[in-house]
């Protein structure tokens, strides 16, 4: 399902990459400004603020956070060895069935894959529960994108590259990461948004974020919440996003920007 | 009871959920196309048009589903009403994408081939553009509808139909006798309708492609 999430070299995604890279954050601040002023202008009584405070908005802005870094962690040091590893001679050919397990892992709906855990798990709840479903979940932009990187580095640059007597270590370390690391990036965007979107799941299973707010304005129906739980969370989400478009930017190898 | 009683037990409700949450993406992914192949015409022309029309698409696909579902509530309501509009939006960006690079790849030497032979312009964009163009669409409703199937879970929060209330209901009777069941059905099963929909979509590709430029 995720070819067409991965990014493509189309001249008008280009262009419109470049429109949200000078948007996005301007979008974003209006967004949280307008929100926060327009909420707390709301004639709230105790009970919402309770909930909707200075100090508990950061607090969920912390969690949601915590979960989306932690997530996006374990699928770089768990997606980026496997890809290496399954593009090893000898490892190649047990690639369909980790890429298979994976489409799977996408294939099934993030928010049933996080309550299955919760209830498996014994129904406790907490920041575990919700980052390793979760980076589960995320975990194949970030595979299949290493193995194509991997795979599509010129077999002659590598030739060469054992020619002038460097290891295959360091053939590895020197040649074929760096020019892969564009590739791996745009797989982790991909993995980001969907870690920090799925991360308003967490309030499902008592692990705070935005997502708290969402549930419990629909819940005790108090839109001032919902709507301020609900506007957070986009624009957190496209915070990352940004991010991540930045990294993809001016992260990767210089030759290859 | 093990999750095979359960489903025996309760066919009757999950068959019909089952049912409820396909038609409920089908019906998505069909509207989500036709406005997604009417903005794609109307904006594949224009090299700004495409960009603000792809940055805006994939803007809505970075927007967390249950956080757009949350402001859909306060406006339109529970039910159908909230849960169609998350649906369509989302199906939006894949089918508009694949709609602009599929009509903007077709060679202009075509298009004057068949403007030269006396075409009229609709005639040219229904039977030699959106024609050459149809695989990527068709590739777009498959990525879409793919994606459907797990935020229709997420809709049924806002009392949206299909498999996505037995994950609900599975959550808040945690602890109870078959709730691991509830949510494992509901899981489970979307995954075997999304199997089943990228099949026939495999079916419908093969089908429909025009001959001359099938791989």
């Amino acid at each position: 399902m995720t070819t067409t999430l991965g990014f493509s070299t189309e001249s008008s995604s280009r262009r419109a990459e470049r429109v949200r890279l000078l948007a996005q954050p301007a979008i974003v601040l209006v967004l949280v400004a307008a929100v926060l002023i327009w909420a707390f202008s709301q004639d709230l009584d105790a009970t919402d603020r309770e909930t909707l405070n200075g100090p508990s908005l950061l607090t969920m802005l912390y969690e949601h956070m915590l979960i989306t870094v932690l997530v996006s962690a374990l699928v770089v040091v768990i997606a980026v060895p496997l890809g290496v590893l399954l593009t090893r001679p000898g490892w190649r050919r047990l690639a369909p069935i980790f890429i298979g397990f994976a489409n799977i892992g996408q294939a099934a709906p993030a928010l049933g894959v996080v309550v299955l855990f919760f209830l498996l798990t014994g129904a406790e709840g907490g920041l575990w529960v919700v980052v390793l479903p979760l980076a589960f979940y995320s975990l194949l932009p970030v595979l299949r994108n290493t193995m194509v990187g991997l795979q599509e580095v010129d077999p002659a640059l590598i030739d060469a590259g054992r020619g002038i007597g460097m290891s295959s270590g360091a053939v590895l370390a020197r040649i074929e990461m760096p020019l892969a690391v564009p590739l791996i990036l745009a797989g982790l965007r991909t993995s980001l948004v969907l870690a920090v979107g799925t991360a308003t799941f967490a309030a499902f299973v008592d692990a705070g974020g935005f997502g708290v707010l969402i549930d419990t304005g629909y819940k005790l129906n108090r839109p001032p919440l919902l709507i301020t739980g609900a506007v957070l969370a986009v624009a957190l989400a496209l915070m990352v996003d940004w991010l991540g478009s930045v990294a993809e930017q001016y992260l990767g190898p210089k030759g290859l920007r | 009871m093990n999750l095979w009683e359960y489903v025996v037990d309760r066919w009757d409700k999950l068959s019909l959920q089952a049912w409820l949450h396909t038609s409920e993406v089908v019906q998505a992914t069909l509207l989500a196309t036709l406005l997604g192949v009417g903005i794609g015409i109307a904006v594949y022309r224009s090299p700004a048009g495409s960009a603000i029309a792809t940055a805006l698409a994939s803007a809505v696909l970075t927007i967390p589903s249950f956080a757009l579902l949350g402001l859909l509530i306060p406006v339109l309501g529970l039910g159908v009403a909230p849960s169609m509009t998350v649906l369509v939006l989302y199906g939006l960006l894949p089918i508009v994408r694949n709609t602009i690079v599929g009509l903007s790849g077709v060679n202009p030497a075509i298009v004057d081939a068949a403007r030269g032979i006396g075409m009229s312009r609709i005639s040219v964009l229904t039977r030699i553009e959106l024609a050459l163009a149809w695989p990527a669409i068709l590739a777009g409703m498959r990525v879409a509808t793919q994606m459907l199937m797990g935020i229709a879970v997420v809709v049924a929060y806002a009392k949206g139909p299909g498999l996505g209330s037995e994950v609900f209901a599975g959550l808040t009777r945690a602890g109870s006798a078959n709730a691991t069941n509830q949510a494992l059905a509901g899981t489970i099963g979307v995954v075997i309708l999304a199997l089943v929909l990228d099949g026939i979509y495999l079916l419908i590709n093969r089908l429909t492609t025009p001959r001359g430029i099938r791989d």
